[in-house]
């Protein structure tokens, strides 16, 4: 019984990396502009199809080859489509800024709600065309053999995404916290207009952190490919789940969007413990629980309006 | 001038009435099912290349009733709507004898009842979901056949084995997917289990998107559960072995035919795809006959392991073929008729269909015909054990 306790642990802690890391990219863009990019998800997707076309060019293949077969990229393969991952995507998220959010934050109504989802929609239809719907199997940086711990045994990769995104949350953290930038992004957080008069180029802040925040999903996504294999759909889910990690945690706290990501993990894999197929009704159960009682989240800081 | 206009509108008139005329000889029968959307187009496309060398074939040796049959192909891009669409267009417009397809059985449910209604004989060969062929009322004319794999014989085969291998297989689990193809997996499973006196000691569900099932996976552990028959698609039956891996724990597993999926195979990776046993109606290995198919349609099958659906394809036109000249007509209930009756046996690619159908029975393969599968090396090679050469038709029960 303790190793079943202790396998949903770390393979709960495993899947909750990944949400950690989505969770992350929504706490970065909504700290700066008070606004989401409700197409995270899709960058997710798209972000694993980059770097897997990279790593197919790498090897000579087609970008959009279905199959790896045999062959098994390098390193240096695999540093360049990691850096294509984030080049790319963190393009995309400037793109996505300028045509989706500029025109529409800080006005009133929720426009930028429907065109960063469109964007998304957009992104999923031309992967469509060109890599199909076909899941490709992807080989990962660090090996795909069993490391045991007594009987409890985890995948490398998956290992590698907890420590990622745990460095990420306190990499993050001390940025947000002890530099200058940090200090810029979040005076443009709680005041645009007054961080604007003290000379902080509110314009760059923003198009930073929708960039930062874009290569993010892209790192998600070509972390995540060689365990769950990379799918146009792959990112529905994790970013469904990692926007729900993130208001659990609190989505203006980092470190708690990361937290919240882990806690939501080990959930499901406890609920898996139990019953299953009650496993959605508990984790969204438990959103709805958490926002009835805390609305900005386990970590949040308490929401003051002023009159 | 004014002549020479007459001249060459009445020829044209002319050549299009021969043309017409040939138009109205020709036998059309319809395919309609997924040819680009999903993964199931891949099965799909070989059904159809199976069917165009089989017209080809009955063609080649003068045509049914003095005329020549000839394959419209409508894609469903694996959506319901539009496979209703394509039923519509096919029957009403198109005027086709006979329907073959469709991929997904669930598109398939959507428009039984207007093959039902119009008395179009339907010869399903690619989905494998058991309502398909079920009659849309106890005893009413029944226009669904189906010469492809059907769930429920599949997991009479398996459970059938469970029982049989009572001195290894103690302690059964069933797991499933949570899709509506797992779920009706296992509501088979379960009521055949129940059937043959099977009691499963744990049942556990999983997401068809799923990377971890070392949860369910410990529970079945814990229950010193021996044997697990699953019921999922190719990719989560795959991080359903690598989860295995993950505590060390490989119960006896076998599972649906989804297992057969490239996608499996390279999800899985070369050592874990050879632990699931399942069937399929056809190995690698071929009959003389069959490997002549497949020199002849082989480079143009997108995956080599589709073959098996250009078999149900070539064969289910044989077995039309003949249900026509039984019938000496085109007509659907006379059609419907021959097929439940037919007198000759149709020698196919898969085996001698002697008498196929009956008014009851609308499945042309059943449990005996399927076999049993391992992978090896890369290849989907039949798997035999002193025990399946044992299994008798008493032991299917369903």
């Amino acid at each position: 019984m303790v190793e079943a306790l202790l396998q949903a642990l770390i393979s709960g802690l495993a899947v909750g990396g990944a949400y950690a890391l989505v969770a992350l990219g929504f706490s970065i863009t909504f700290t700066t502009t008070k606004t989401l990019n409700f197409s995270h998800g899709e960058f997710v997707s798209a972000g694993a199809f980059i770097g897997v076309s990279a790593l197919f060019l790498v090897l000579g293949k087609p970008f959009d080859s279905t199959t790896f077969g045999d062959a098994v990229p390098g390193a240096g393969g695999q540093l360049l489509a990691l850096l294509s991952a984030l080049g790319v995507m963190g393009a995309l998220g400037w793109l996505l800024y300028v045509l989706g959010v500029r025109p529409f934050a800080g006005r009133p109504g929720m426009a930028w709600v429907m065109s960063t989802l469109g964007f998304g929609v957009i992104l999923q239809s031309i992967g469509l065309a060109i890599w199909g719907p076909k899941p490709v199997v992807v080989p990962g940086p660090v090996g795909d053999a069993v490391i045991r711990f007594g009987n409890v045994g985890v995948r490398p990769q998956e290992l590698l995404m907890l420590g990622v995104a745990v460095l990420i949350m306190f990499g993050f953290d001390r940025v947000m916290n002890r530099t200058m930038v940090g200090k810029a992004m979040r005076a443009v957080a709680a005041n645009g207009n007054v961080a604007s008069l003290m000379g902080i180029n509110t314009n760059a802040v923003m198009i930073g952190a929708f960039v930062i925040s874009s290569a993010l999903a892209g790192l998600s996504g070509f972390m995540l490919a060689p365990i769950a294999q990379a799918s146009l759909f792959m990112g529905l889910t994790v970013g469904l789940k990692g926007f729900s990690g993130a208001m659990i945690g609190g989505l203006s706290n980092p470190r708690g969007c990361v937290i919240g990501g882990f806690l939501l993990g080990v959930l499901e894999s406890m609920v898996n413990l139990w019953q299953a197929q009650w496993r959605e009704v508990a984790v969204f159960a438990l959103v709805i629980l958490v926002l009835a009682f805390r609305p900005t989240g386990l970590f949040g800081k308490k929401m003051t309006e002023k009159v | 001038m004014k002549r020479l206009a007459f001249k060459f509108l009445a020829a044209a008139a002319a050549s299009t009435i021969v043309a017409a005329c040939a138009y109205a000889q020709e036998i059309k029968l319809g395919y309609n099912g997924d040819l680009s959307a999903s993964p199931s187009a891949q099965s799909g496309q070989a059904a159809v290349l199976g069917m165009e060398a089989a017209i080809a074939d009955v063609n080649a040796a003068g045509g049914v009733l003095g005329r020549k049959l000839t394959l419209i192909t409508r894609d469903d891009v694996s959506q319901p709507p539009k496979s209703i669409q394509n039923m519509s267009d096919l029957v009403d417009n198109e005027k086709v004898v006979a329907v073959f397809g469709p991929t997904n059985s669930g598109n398939a449910m959507a428009w039984k009842h207007i093959a039902n209604q119009k008395k179009i004989p339907v010869l399903g060969n690619v989905g494998s979901g058991t309502d398909i062929t079920k009659p849309m009322s106890p005893g009413a004319d029944n226009y669904m056949f189906r010469v492809s794999m059907v769930d429920r014989q599949q997991v009479a085969a398996l459970m059938a084995y469970v029982k049989k291998n009572a001195a290894t297989s103690k302690v059964i689990g069933l797991m499933a997917e949570t899709t509506g193809y797992g779920q009706g997996g296992l509501k088979d499973m379960e009521e055949i289990a129940a059937l043959q006196g099977i009691k499963p000691a744990a049942v556990e569900r999983f997401g068809v998107g799923d990377t971890d099932m070392t949860s369910q996976l410990s529970k079945m552990k814990s229950a010193g559960v021996d044997t697990v028959v699953v019921w999922a698609q190719g990719t989560p039956i795959a991080q359903l072995i690598r989860s295995m891996e993950k505590i060390n724990y490989f119960p006896l597993t076998l599972t649906s035919w989804a297992a057969d999926n490239i996608t499996f195979y390279d999800a899985a990776g070369k050592t874990l795809a050879e632990k699931p046993i399942f069937m399929r109606t056809v190995s690698e290995t071929k009959t003389p006959a069959q490997q002549k198919l497949f020199d002849r349609i082989g480079a143009k099958l997108k995956a080599p392991g589709s073959f098996s659906f250009a078999l149900h394809g070539y064969d289910s036109i044989l077995i039309l073929t003949q249900a026509i000249k039984q019938a000496n007509s085109t007509d659907g209930a006379a059609v419907r008729a021959a097929l439940e009756d037919l007198k000759a046996p149709v020698p196919g690619l898969l085996k001698t269909y002697d008498q196929p159908f009956s008014k009851t029975n609308h499945e042309a393969l059943t449990a005996k015909d399927l076999v049993w599968i391992r992978w090896k090396d890369g290849r989907l090679l039949p798997y035999t054990d002193a025990l399946i050469g044992s299994l008798a038709s008493a032991d299917f029960k369903q």
